[in-house]
Formats: C-alpha cells, structure tokens, sequence
C-alpha cells in the first residue's frame, strides 16, 4: 500500500510536464505522464529557437524527452485522457482513457516505411497546417516515443473499410487494426496538471485580415516556416509566393491587454517577437523587422539586455503604437496601419510579412479537465491558484505549473514545474 | 466488414461493360502512390499491368466516376440539388485578353480564369490539354501563364470546345493520370480543366483525401454531352454521312447541335443524333452534362457567340471569378435592362437544364440496358 501511493500523476507532456516528472522520478517517485498527442513534447517542440539565449529549442527539449522515456519511474501514457479521478490527498483513484495507436510501439521502429506508402494527405496539426503529412505519420520528427501513429479520424480503413496499404509495407508487421481503446486505473497520491496553451484564434479581430490575407500569419506559423524541421526547411518564405520576407512588421498583443478578447498580459509575445526578429535576421541580413508595440515587456532575467541586443545589432525597429487594422496592396504585402503614440499621427507601413502575436489561452478543453479534477479556474479559465500557494490548486492534493496556471516562458515554466514537484513529493512522501 | 471491391471488380463492372470514360482517376491514384498495379492499354483503358502488385486496397473502385459508393457522400457535400446541382449564379463572360480573344474560339473564360490564377500565385500550374497532332492530345501542366496561351492559341482554345462538346477532336485525354508526376516537380496547388467524369473522379478523391487530388485547389468543370473517339473507322463512318473531309475541320462544337466549322469557312450544323455512332460508348453511360460538382462550370450553350456561359457553384469558385471580374481579366455581357438580363439568364439555364435532363435519362436507359432490363450501379 504505502509503496502504490509513492506515485504522482502529471497531466501534460509539456516542457512543464517533464520537468516536473523528471525530478520526482529523480526522487524516487513513481510519475505516470499523460500526454494527448502521439508523442510528447509540446508547444516547446514546435519552436525554432528559444529566447533569450536562442538556442535551438529542440536540442535542449530531446534529452529531457528521452530521459523520460528510458527513466525508470516514470511511465508515459501517450495518446490518453484523464477521464475520472476519485479520492482525495494522498489517495487519489485516476482513470485513463488510452486511445488505440493502431501501431504496436514495441514492433515499430519508425523507419516510414508505411508513411511513404499511405495515400491520405490532410493538414499537419504539428505544423501548424502548413504542410500536409499522411495519416500513419510520427507527431513529428523528434517525437518521444518515436514510433508511428495511425490518425483514426481520416484513415481510410478505420473510418470507411477500404486501404490497409501501410499494413501491406510494414516489414516489421506493427502495423495493428485490432488495436482497441483501453480504460487504465492509476492510484496515486498527488496530480500535477501541466496542460499549456492554445494559440488565441485572430479571426476574432477581422481588421487583421487572418486566413484572408496570405502574408499575415501567427507567431507559431512563423516559428515552424523558421524552423529547418519545418514546411520550407527553415526558409522564411511568405506563403503567397514562397518568396523571402525582407520587410516583417510584427503585430503585439493580439487579443491580448484588450478588454473585447483577454484582458491580460500574454507576457512571453515581447520577447518572442524579438527572438523571431532575431533569427529572420540571422538567417538573411536583408531582413528589416518593426516590432509595434503596447508596452514593451522585458521583465526577466536578460531580457532587457535581449532586446537592446535586437535594436542594435539585428536591424529591429520597435515602434510603440497599437495596430489598427491591416489591409494588403496589388501583390499581396499586408500593410500596417497605426498610430505612433509619440506623435500622435497615424502611418501606415508595407511589409512582406505580417506575424501576429496571438495571446496564449487555456487549452480549449481545459473546462472538461477542471471538472474531472474537481479543481476551480479562474475568470480566464486558467487554474486558479493563491498568491501564497502559487502552484496549488484549489483541491488539496493537486498541483499546477506552466502556462495553464498563467501564461509563462519557458525558464519560468520549468521552475514551477520544480516547484509544483516538489509540492507533489511532500504530499506522497508524507 | 463486407469484402473490399478491388480492380477486379471494377474491370467487371465498368470496363468490361464498356462504360468506363478514360478518366484515369484510377491509374492516377494507383501510380502517385507508387503501388504501379495499372496501366492504360492501347485504347487508354485501364488494366493490371502487373496484378500480384495490386494491394486490393479498393480505392480505385470507390474513386471510379460509374460506381455509386461515394455518390450520396457527393451529394451531400456540394449541396446538390435537382434538375443541375448547387450554383450561385449563372453569367455569359468573356476574357479581355485580345491575345486570348483572338485565338479562343468561345468566351475564353477558362484560359482567362486560369491566367489569373496563375498571375496571382494561386496556383504554380494548371493542368489543361493540348493538342500534340491533328489525331492526338496531350495532358500537360501550363507554369507560366505564355504556357497556357500558347496552349490556348494553337490546341487549348479548340480544346475548351471539343470539350465543351465533350469532345476530344480525337481520342479522349486521360488528363488525370498526368497528374501522378506532379508532386514530384513541388507542385503546390494546381487548377484543373476537365469533363464532368474527371472532376467526379477528382471529387470522389478529395472526399477520401487521397493523392494526388490533394494538389487540387480548383476545379473548372467543361459542359459535356459526349466525346467522340475519332479513329480510323469512325472517321471514315462520318465523313461519308457528313459529306466532308475530317482534314478540312478547323473547330469542333456543340451548343444546340453539333457544329463543324471548315477551312473555307463553312459551317455545317448536324443534328446531335447524327453523330452518336461515334460517341464514346461511355458516355451514354454519363449523368452528367453540366459538370455538377466542378468550383465553376464552363460551356458555349446557351451564350451568343464570343462568350462563354458560366455557372459559379461553389465558394471558391465564386472568389475566383469575383476576383477575375473585378481584377479586369473577364468581362460579362451586358444587357438592356435587368429583365433582359434575367429572361436571358433564365434563357441559358433553361437550355443547361433541357441537355442535363436528355443526358441523365440517356443514362438512366444506357444503364439499365446494360443490366438487363434491372437498375444498376450509377444513380443519378
């Protein structure tokens, strides 16, 4: 009994989440890490770089994903959802809803076999829909486990009894149509949640002209077109005529600090921007960034410096002044219009590429979970938690870290994963 | 799980009963995905080039113009609608392009619509077809927009009315199996011309999300009674009934009848039942003339000569010629009033409606023909 309940839950496969298992697997833990998607990894996984020392956000994430992988603690449950938790502290009874992968992950060895084959291309999530991938596929390239996946919603055999072609090239015979659903019971003693963000969706706001001008995209797009794992293999190429953009305006604070959408502060999108600039930059010296601005908020450690370091050295102008709307002229290059505060005079600029800085929102399910948790959110559905217990929540015995407490950047996200870790292992060590 | 049809089933059912159209939806797929089962025999029929590579996967068969499976899922999708499928507007157009006017033989619409895709970046290629001989055509893919002039000026523009009458001057292109080597050149997006079976076929693909449709981003759709295979006996059969010289043609078209316009500029009109004898066997077999789930359709009937009748029916196709309109590339006929416009209009949807109409009932007895007095697969 007492060595069942050494055992802690983390819902998420974040950088959060791992962080947060790693070290109570570190500390003798038993951690069972839930992850939806097909591999772990996250949002952190979908970034070029990081800020503010822009190290290659991949390089720095792989190690901790196979180290979750091979930890002896920890147990990952990909494709799964937390479907029911009974109990309290120290005694919490967790049913996981383990959704079939159609491919036997200890048979498959990822090699692509069945992908190069499968006929159905639809839209790549990871990628932001960017570029189209089959539907046997790895979550992407990196993915932690790397095997495959087959997509239930759009495979031929599972939704309409025609096909089975992957199933006719896999050598390795992994490839597993019986596969069913499985309901999985878990006692545990204390549950991290670690759910991350959504994108805010900026057909909200018309006047920015998203999906209906091409060459106006979220920052997220702009990282994966950035990224050498990515649909253009790392060119910054603008989507109406795959050519270079040499002229970015980036967009600040869309949907957020404003009273229509999310009142609050995203708080990573300054820097993020920066980063972006940055690398645009760094990848062709062309490149001319105007960052427009509410309040630039550089309030971490080196961050002041990083955006000087942008001003200085990577041709970035930052020019305070809340976008009005955008429109775009005869060859599709979206224009800026604006009020520059310190004149008081509206202007208007062209650019090849407009990026907007979306705010970061509670996953979209997050109501589903906070009720199974029996946890209570906050007026923007973001876990509710304490000034002085900052990474509780409101049911004794669960935890919370990352961007589905608040938005947060990444060194950030992985101190409170420390923290919410900790919170955790003082509950099941009791 | 009922038994997957397969190639097999799909040779019985449509090629052997000869309603197969050539649409090569089928070898297309099978050859983009590199499973090399198919190939088009002389008469641009498909067969197992090598049947133990066949992976009895059945998508050939679901994606095939003349079987029924995919049809309600179709229908349901494009919002279809009797006596012709959805449309939002009907309009008689032409291009104001004087190069493309001088060369097309109708409203030029098509090479127009195209040309402004291609200018906008909307697509990196269109695939149309192009005459390579007197007795042969060609599927090619046009990049630049001097391609798709060029196309137009010597083979396109006589293209768009053999097709339009359905007809390929000769033998029928299997336009869809060009298709295959696409993506290997970084095609993204791609605009396709095509009969009312190519469209089906491309249709009945993207329903399922399966290569190489998936390139597809818009579909013009050609106003189709029939096609002609003009081979040796039956080129011969014609000009003996017709009294003339197949040599001498220099433009093919149906709008009422079948109309053979002359070097010496003489223009012959013959009653469409004339010339069934050579019709593709096919397509008696076909329910649709209008080309009912194309983004726009495109045909001669209906519309005086120099313009082109134009059904917009999806949303996409309406940003198209919306754009093409506004952005200077197409023109549309004006009339008097608002009610000669809408007596016209009713006018030309009425003679789309009366052709839709013969060729669905044509169907409709083809096939019940061929089962033997019993309904069979192909509902309208």
């Amino acid at each position: 009994m007492e060595e069942k309940l050494r055992a802690v839950l983390v819902i998420g496969g974040g950088i959060a989440g791992i962080q947060a298992a790693l070290d109570l697997g570190d500390m003798g833990i038993k951690v069972h890490l839930v992850e939806k998607k097909p591999s772990i990894g996250g949002r952190m996984a979908q970034l070029d770089k990081t800020f503010p020392t822009n190290d290659c956000s991949i390089c720095i994430l792989a190690p901790k994903l196979a180290d979750c992988f091979r930890h002896s603690n920890i147990t990952l449950h990909t494709l799964s959802e937390v479907k029911e938790v009974t109990g309290q502290m120290g005694d919490f009874s967790v049913k996981l809803h383990k959704y079939a992968r159609f491919v036997n992950e200890e048979k498959c060895v990822n090699c692509g076999e069945c992908a190069a084959k499968c006929p159905v291309k639809v839209p790549d999530e990871f990628d932001m829909g960017l570029r189209k991938r089959e539907v046997i596929y790895p979550y992407y390239l990196q993915g932690v486990p790397a095997v495959m996946t087959i997509d239930r919603e759009n495979c031929l055999y599972l939704t309409r009894g025609v096909c089975r072609i992957c199933e006719k090239f896999c050598t390795r015979e992994a490839i597993d149509f019986e596969q069913k659903d499985t309901d999985v019971m878990l006692n545990v003693g204390a549950i991290i949640a670690a759910t991350g963000f959504d994108p805010y969706d900026p057909s909200g706001i018309p006047q920015y002209g998203y999906k209906r001008y091409r060459n106006v995209i979220l920052s997220l797009e702009c990282e994966r077109l950035m990224c050498a794992s990515g649909p253009t293999g790392g060119h910054l190429l603008r989507p109406s005529d795959n050519k270079p953009a040499e002229k970015i305006a980036f967009v600040q604070c869309v949907g957020s600090r404003d009273f229509k959408n999310n009142r609050y502060c995203s708080s990573v999108c300054c820097m993020h921007a920066t980063k972006e600039a940055m690398l645009a930059y760094e990848h062709d010296h062309k490149v001319k960034s105007c960052i427009f601005y509410m309040d630039l908020r550089a309030a971490g450690k080196g961050f002041q410096e990083y955006v000087a370091r942008g001003e200085q050295e990577y041709n970035i102008s930052y020019i305070r002044g809340r976008v009005a709307k955008i429109t775009e002229d005869h060859d599709e290059n979206p224009i800026v219009w604006y009020e520059e505060t310190q004149s008081s005079k509206t202007n208007k600029m062209t650019a090849d590429l407009a990026v907007l800085a979306t705010s970061l929102m509670p996953r979209k399910d997050v109501k589903e979970l906070a009720k199974v948790l029996g946890v209570e959110l906050d007026e923007y559905n973001f876990f509710k938690t304490d000034p002085l217990n900052p990474l509780d929540t409101t049911r004794p015995g669960i935890f919370v870290c990352g961007c589905c407490r608040e938005p947060t950047d990444i060194p950030e996200s992985v101190a409170q994963a420390s923290g919410a870790a900790e919170r955790a292992a003082e509950t099941v060590m009791r | 799980m009922e038994e997957i049809k397969t190639f097999k089933d799909l040779t019985r059912e449509v090629v052997e009963k000869g309603i197969c159209g050539k649409c090569g939806g089928c070898l297309s797929f099978c050859s983009a995905g590199e499973l090399n089962a198919l190939e088009m025999d002389k008469n641009d029929q498909p067969r197992y080039i090598n049947e133990d590579k066949c992976l009895k996967c059945g998508i050939c068969y679901l994606i095939c113009p003349q079987t029924d499976t995919l049809n309600m899922e179709l229908h349901e999708k494009f919002g279809w609608k009797p006596p012709i499928g959805d449309y939002q507007r009907i309009t008689s157009a032409q291009t104001t392009d004087k190069e493309v006017k001088k060369i097309c033989t109708d409203g030029g619409v098509v090479t127009s619509l195209l040309l402004y895709l291609l200018d906008r970046n909307l697509i990196n290629g269109a695939l149309v077809s192009k005459k390579t001989g007197r007795f042969a055509r060609k599927a090619i893919i046009a990049r630049k927009p001097e391609e798709l002039i060029e196309a137009a000026g010597s083979t396109f523009s006589e293209s768009l009315h053999l097709e339009e009458l359905g007809g390929k001057y000769t033998t029928y292109t299997p336009i869809l199996s060009t298709v295959k080597s696409l993506e290997k050149k970084y095609l993204r997006d791609i605009a396709v011309v095509g009969t009312p079976c190519q469209i089906n076929a491309i249709r009945k693909m993207q329903c399922l999300g399966v290569l190489p449709a998936h390139l597809i981003k818009y579909t013009i759709g050609l106003f189709c009674i029939e096609n002609f295979s003009f081979d040796d006996i039956a080129r011969e059969r014609l000009e003996k009934k017709l009294d003339v010289n197949l040599e001498d043609v220099v433009k093919l078209n149906i709008k009422d009848d079948f109309i053979i316009t002359l070097t010496k500029g003489v223009t012959i009109h013959v009653p469409l039942e004339e010339v069934h004898e050579v019709a593709r066997p096919a397509c008696f077999a076909c329910h649709d003339f209008s080309n009912e789930y194309a983004d726009i359709s495109v045909g001669g009937l209906g519309s005086p000569d120099g313009y082109t009748t134009t059904l917009i029916r999806t949303k996409v196709g309406a940003t198209v010629y919306d754009e093409a309109l506004r952005k200077g590339y197409i023109q549309e006929r004006t009339f008097e009033d608002a009610e000669e416009s809408r007596l016209e209009k009713t006018k030309m949807l009425a003679k789309i409606v009366s052709f839709s109409r013969r060729k669905k009932m044509r169907a409709k007895e083809r096939l019940s023909e061929l089962a033997g007095g019993e309904a069979i697969g192909g509902k309208a």
